[in-house]
């Protein structure tokens, strides 16, 4: 394939990355917050900070992503989608594919977030009540 | 429908402040407006549809591909104690002079800025390593941990930084968008190279004001009655070499490329990852467990880079379909003033949007906002460039949201106060915002070594 398709290789790494690594960071909590009142907050009003994110900023986000690039990422699908480059890998339809799995795993671990606060806030309470005995 | 737009800052700044990440309380704020104003019929959804074509835009921007590649070589440097090596060593040198410790500090912390550009990784390193030692030498919590704080944040100013990265990939659409709706259609360009040669000179001149007024205030600093014998044993010729050497070469390097012209600034960045791969090789603290630990932090910190500039570029879609963008320019075009009162403004809200957003958000944001407007008004993007990156360099210093504050915070022995912390800081601010006034005074300072070249 030459040289053009390495060099474009990079760019097919580098998509990966960050469209498939972004749930993952999600996850392990380091997406950049500003932080000023969230560090102070308790451990269950941080929780409900993040369920509250999760349903009505980070699902309908995502959900819009989702479904405003699915039509555009067929259209490279139908066509299976070349290089403009001459002698360019030929998959820019599996590239722009990664936007779907970007949307799609972050709704997934959108879900998983607003589960696992519920469980904090669930437990919080329990151990409260616990303490009160 | 214009003021609309503003109504979407002012929410937007208050969803941030809840805490939610950045990326979603940008996008998710801006959707819900678009939705509101799509019912009411005043928001065109028809800017929406250019949300995949932008996120594609995202993924192919060869430019951007610099980001995780300089990630990886400041993660890399940091991790296989390049940093380390190298303010044990310096802090040897001039240990004997009474204002020594401090001025290895800003020495060592160029290096790093220059090698890492990690604001975080350069603060942590120095206040493990320096801190406690400049403490023992006598220096006041506050100067030491103003000292740190302030050449840490060198990274973002001193090329190769990711910093300068972002920015230049902003101007350089920016600018050709100014240029179009002037009538030029065969815009020149600005990319990536000329804001790090732009960025050396005042980078240079801020590390010198650091150092003389470190120079004139350490000693009144140390306290005397302190025993200060702590560098007795000198180091070799080869133990300074060996630490110094490496680091400047890798520098050097990727500089050079850049500045020769040999490689894009994406290409550099490629040298310098594998340069800091090598290195870490040499210094015999390469193994698989660490190469994997640096990949996985390299993932995260794009991750968390890219998310912000997906949200931002949804924002800024909806911004513009509410027609902010017109009123910003009619914003400018009736100031009093003309064409510095415009910059003037410009730097002063970016200054003060500093104290809650930092300088990814800054400039996803409202650089690509205002920067068309200014350019059009025919600043040179250059200068404004390295004004706007001097002035967010601030933004990691400023209470109380400076993330320099917090990495030292994380680090520094409980007898450091955060109220030490951001007295010490106060200083340096100043300083950045005299070198702000210099560069404003005199632009030759910028733009004189990108028009040699």
């Amino acid at each position: 394939m030459g040289w053009i398709a390495m060099q474009e290789s990079v760019m097919y790494l580098h998509g990966v990355v960050f469209l498939v690594g972004a749930a993952h960071t999600l996850r392990v909590n380091e997406h950049v917050r500003v932080d000023i009142f969230y560090r102070g907050f308790t451990p269950e009003k941080q929780a409900k900070v993040d369920i509250f994110g999760s349903l009505v900023l980070l699902m309908p986000v995502n959900l819009f992503i989702f479904f405003i690039s699915y039509d555009y990422v067929m259209s490279a699908w139908r066509i299976l989608e070349d290089s403009q480059a001459a002698g360019g890998i030929p998959g820019v339809f599996l590239l722009k594919s990664l936007i779907l799995v970007f949307a799609f795993t972050m709704v997934l671990q959108g879900i998983a977030e607003v589960i696992r606060n519920i469980l904090k806030i669930s437990q919080q309470k329990h151990t409260n009540k616990a303490v009160a005995k | 429908m214009e003021y609309l737009s503003l109504l979407m800052f002012l929410a937007v700044c208050l969803v941030l402040l809840l805490g939610y990440p950045v990326a979603y309380s940008l996008a998710g704020t801006a959707l819900i407006f678009a939705g509101i104003g799509a019912f009411f019929g005043v928001f065109d959804t028809s800017y929406l549809q250019a949300v995949p074509s932008r996120l594609f835009g995202i993924i192919s921007n060869q430019t951007l591909i610099a980001v995780p590649l300089f990630v990886f070589m400041g993660v890399m440097l940091e991790k296989s104690r390049v940093a380390e090596n190298l303010l044990i060593a310096m802090g040897q040198v001039f240990g004997r002079l009474k204002s020594g410790l401090a001025i290895s500090v800003v020495l060592v912390g160029m290096l790093l800025a220059a090698s890492t550009g990690i604001v975080g990784a350069t603060v942590v390193t120095m206040g493990l390593l320096s801190l406690p030692t400049m403490l023992k030498q006598g220096y006041s919590p506050s100067f030491a941990s103003g000292a740190i704080c302030a050449t840490g944040t060198l990274g973002q100013i001193i090329p190769p930084s990711i910093a300068l990265v972002l920015l230049g990939d902003v101007l350089s659409s920016s600018f050709q968008q100014a240029q179009l709706s002037m009538g030029v259609f065969s815009p020149e360009s600005v990319s990536v190279g000329d804001l790090f040669v732009g960025a050396l000179i005042p980078g240079m001149l801020l590390v010198a004001m650091y150092l003389l007024y470190v120079f004139i205030f350490a000693s009144r600093q140390i306290d005397s009655s302190i025993n200060k014998n702590l560098h007795d044993e000198p180091i070799s010729n080869i133990g300074l070499f060996a630490a110094l050497f490496p680091p400047l070469i890798l520098i050097l390097t990727v500089l050079g490329s850049i500045l020769g012209g040999f490689a894009t600034p994406t290409e550099a960045a490629g040298v310098g990852a594998a340069g800091s791969l090598i290195l870490a090789l040499i210094n015999k603290q390469l193994d698989i467990q660490k190469l994997k630990d640096v990949m996985m932090s390299t993932t995260k910190v794009t991750s968390m880079v890219f998310l912000i500039l997906i949200g931002a570029s949804i924002f800024s879609l909806v911004f513009r379909g509410f027609g902010g963008e017109e009123l910003i320019e009619e914003l400018f075009a009736n100031l009093p003033g003309g064409v510095f009162a415009a910059v003037l403004l410009v730097m002063v809200v970016i200054f003060l949007l500093g104290f809650i957003l930092d300088f990814i958000e800054i400039t996803f944001v409202v650089v690509p906002l205002v920067a068309p407007v200014l350019l059009a008004m025919g600043v040179d993007p250059i200068w404004l460039g390295i004004m706007i990156a001097v002035n967010l360099q601030t933004s990691f210093l400023t209470p109380p949201f400076g993330f320099a504050l917090f990495y030292l915070r994380g680090v520094a022995p409980p007898e450091v106060k955060t109220s030490d912390i951001y007295r010490g800081v106060a200083p340096f601010i100043g300083i950045q915002l005299l070198l702000l006034a210099c560069l404003a005074i005199w632009p030759n300072l910028i733009t004189w070594l990108p028009s040699l070249l």
